[in-house]
């Protein structure tokens, strides 16, 4: 489980984030919306420890810490430009938390559709691609909580599918999501609760059953807020 | 694999980078060459003086090529953001900055042995080569020592704007005692000395790479983490 309690923080002197609280089970999905400069990105890096909140703190008990702890995928892809796709990922591999959980990496890289890229730089791909390849590396990481900002940049239609997919494949194996998106309908696709962050206030949240994808439209419009 | 697993595996993939992108060797080889040309036409150098004036000029060098290598195997880690791979993995940080230092070491030997054949053939002056086995474990713990330090300010100076101009700032007057110790050996073992002998210049360059070793092992994590 992941909790941020009155997370509030500040970048010289303008707030980025105020007192924002959340919480977030074992195999649910919560998918934050909000305008660019709203704090999304912040709140997740805080979430992710790679940033320190000026007040309240992050708490994160996870049932299995075998399996790991918390895995970030950022703006970067987080690539070795000049290694290969296969070396990127052995050496992911390598290092990774999961590495005693068996990969294959083979198949992986197969639904992924790098296989036949495997040779070759990562600097040789598209950014569909190395957006894929950074993706592949957060479901064989075996964390137990996955913050994502947003995902699904630089893939088409077939392949945002086969990772929703893959997120509620993840949902089901009991991982924790925290997604950042600007796509509505994806993150509505994988989401069990929604919010919206607005000028660093967490200003809505409820569950996906409750709203519709017009309803979050108009909210960032600058609508109703219900 | 564990610490020493880990450790290794940055290694491997630190060289197999360096292979790609011949980046850090290329630039310290050439800037090597560069100040022997410019020591070469600019001093006075003849048979009389070449053993007086071999260590400083050897490790003067190997200082300033050195310093310029060691900064690009930190920003390979930070292009990208690629070094989130390692802090949301079970590589501590401590084997992350130890595997940093010993693929600056090994870099650095390379340029070393560039450094020395190129002084035999410029100056003219082979005893430098038939000095090599006595020189090896000053040219070592020299070279660690150097790593040491240099892998942990060019962390520190890859996350300023102006990163490579404060790099050869920070490190030149920290690695001081290691400079010392290493022309001091050098010269006792190519021109001899009344009474002295190199062991008492290698104990103070152990010390010296242990202090180091010892500091930035407590302060690298901080500074990853800033």
């Amino acid at each position: 489980m992941l909790r941020l309690l009155d997370i509030s923080k500040t970048y010289s002197m303008r707030p980025v984030l105020r007192g924002v609280e959340l919480e977030l089970k074992d195999g649910e999905a919560f998918v934050l919306f909000g305008h660019n400069g709203a704090g999304k990105s912040t709140l997740l890096k805080i979430a992710a420890g790679l940033m320190s909140p000026n007040t309240g703190r992050v708490e994160i008990t996870t049932e299995s810490h075998s399996r790991g702890g918390i895995f970030y995928i950022g703006h970067r892809n987080g690539l070795y430009n000049e290694l290969t796709v296969m070396e990127n990922i052995r050496f992911f591999q390598d290092i990774s938390r999961n590495r005693n959980g068996k990969f294959p990496l083979r198949e992986i890289l197969l639904e992924f559709g790098l296989w036949q890229r495997r040779n070759d730089p990562v600097k040789q791909l598209s950014q569909g691609m190395k957006r894929r390849l950074s993706l592949m590396k957060g479901f064989i990481s075996g964390a137990d909580i996955l913050l994502l900002d947003e995902p699904f940049s630089g893939l088409d239609v077939r392949w945002k599918e086969i990772i929703l997919e893959r997120l509620r494949g993840l949902k089901k194996k009991g991982v924790a999501l925290l997604m950042v998106t600007h796509l509505i309908k994806e993150g509505l696709s994988v989401a069990d609760r929604i919010g919206l962050l607005e000028n660093g206030v967490l200003t809505f949240q409820c569950k996906k059953e409750e709203i519709t994808e017009e309803e979050i439209k108009e909210m960032l419009r600058g609508g109703v807020c219900r | 694999m564990g610490f020493v697993g880990n450790t290794l595996a940055i290694v491997k993939k630190d060289l197999l980078l360096e292979l790609r992108a011949k980046e850090a060797i290329s630039i310290m080889v050439f800037l090597s060459l560069l100040l022997l040309v410019v020591f070469n036409l600019s001093v006075e150098i003849d048979t009389e003086n070449v053993s007086r004036l071999a260590p400083g000029i050897l490790w003067v060098v190997f200082a300033f090529s050195g310093i310029l290598g060691m900064g690009r195997t930190s920003l390979s880690e930070r292009d990208d953001e690629a070094y989130l791979n390692i802090y949301f993995s079970s590589v501590t940080m401590e084997s992350f900055y130890l595997a940093k230092v010993i693929s600056n070491l090994l870099f650095l030997l390379l340029m070393e042995v560039f450094t020395i054949i190129s002084f035999v053939v410029l100056f003219d002056y082979e005893r430098l080569i038939l000095a090599l086995p006595a020189l090896t474990l000053p040219l070592v713990l020299g070279s660690f020592g150097f790593s040491v330090v240099g892998t942990l300010f060019s962390f520190l100076s890859t996350g300023s704007r102006f990163g490579e101009i404060i790099l050869p700032f920070l490190f030149l007057p920290v690695v001081v005692p290691i400079l010392l110790g290493g022309v001091s050996s050098t010269d006792i073992i190519l021109n001899g000395s009344t009474g002295d002998t190199p062991a008492k210049w290698l104990k103070i360059l152990l010390v010296f790479d242990l202090l180091y070793l010892c500091i930035s092992l407590i302060l690298f994590r901080y500074i990853i983490e800033e």
